[in-house]
């Protein structure tokens, strides 16, 4: 079986559900400021949040690297 | 009354609720599209993206935590788990003469009265306050939720010991008037050295009676021996 790294689109495709289902949890602890809603938003929430905008960027940094690879010198 | 800081909380923490709110629509707006739409990865779809994955929520992070923070420290929150129900009761009865309801009534922070006395005072004492807070949440949830209040009243205690510090904060040991009294000039050392607590019986304590055992009669027999 061939194990490799995603592609860019399924990357960006996969950190923006994870951002989507973060906010939802954030927005949810700000509606019902339960103690489980807002630990929830504060660990589970901001940490899908967090991966998700990491994702981004690495997935930017691998593009920036391979256009410049690309360019004639 | 409030003082400045305390209006401005909670004037600003509605604002601050709303425009996290705000924040978190448009960025979902933006990746919902980004998902829909497939857009190629040119330069515009990543400003867009850099706005619906960080810019925009960090903001709906920020804004949120500054709001949902204070929203930890009022009496309220910490009463809304059933086994701290009693500890609310009392604390929010205006007839209470417990230590914990006549903090109360403290006009400055009497709706944060459970935060201001049991909160960490150390130099980190807002984070380890918090990740104590978490430390419950997770012990509720997994445990504690299951017990009836003489079920919680009989097994939940403090983790550590109140510390003297919680008292000291706002009632400070170098104020002549606090050095006057003459139980505090002979258990100074005692209280500097947290070998007596400001809590203990006979002293200020219990803060929350209602919580301890009745000390039982003294017997027949105990009231011989004592003569």
């Amino acid at each position: 079986m061939k194990v490799g790294f995603p592609s860019q689109e399924k990357a960006l495709r996969a950190a923006s559900v994870a951002a989507l289902v973060a906010l939802a949890l954030m927005v949810w602890s700000f509606l019902d400021p339960s103690p489980l809603a807002m630990v929830v938003a504060m660990s589970v929430g901001q940490g899908l949040g967090t991966l998700s905008l990491l994702l981004f960027l690495g997935v930017v940094a691998v593009d920036i690297v391979r256009n410049r690879g690309s360019k004639p010198e | 009354m409030l003082d400045v800081s305390q209006q401005s909380v909670a004037y600003l923490q509605p604002v601050m609720i709303t425009a996290a709110i705000v924040c978190a629509l448009l960025a979902a707006g933006l990746l919902i599209w980004y998902l829909l739409r497939r857009p190629p990865l040119d330069w515009r779809t990543k400003i867009l993206l850099l706005c619906g994955l960080g810019v925009l929520p960090i903001g709906t992070a920020m804004m949120g935590n500054a709001a949902t923070f204070k929203h930890t420290q009022e009496r309220a929150f910490c009463g809304s788990c059933h086994v701290m129900g009693p500890y609310l009761e009392d604390s929010s009865d205006p007839t209470s003469l417990s230590l914990a309801a006549r903090h109360g009534r403290n006009e400055y922070f009497g709706k944060q009265n459970c935060y201001a006395c049991h909160q960490d005072y150390g130099m980190y004492g807002t984070v380890m306050t918090k990740v104590g807070g978490m430390r419950h949440v997770w012990e509720y949830y997994t445990e504690y939720h299951a017990y009836t209040l003489d079920q919680a009243r009989e097994k939940i205690h403090l983790r550590d010991p109140f510390t003297n510090a919680n008292c000291t904060g706002c009632h400070s040991m170098n104020n002549p008037g606090w050095r006057g009294q003459p139980d505090h000039a002979q258990l100074l050392d005692e209280l500097l050295d947290a070998k007596v607590s400001c809590l203990g019986a006979g002293c200020h304590g219990p803060s929350h009676p209602f919580s301890k055992d009745p000390v039982p009669p003294p017997s027949a027999e105990d009231a011989g021996g004592a003569r």
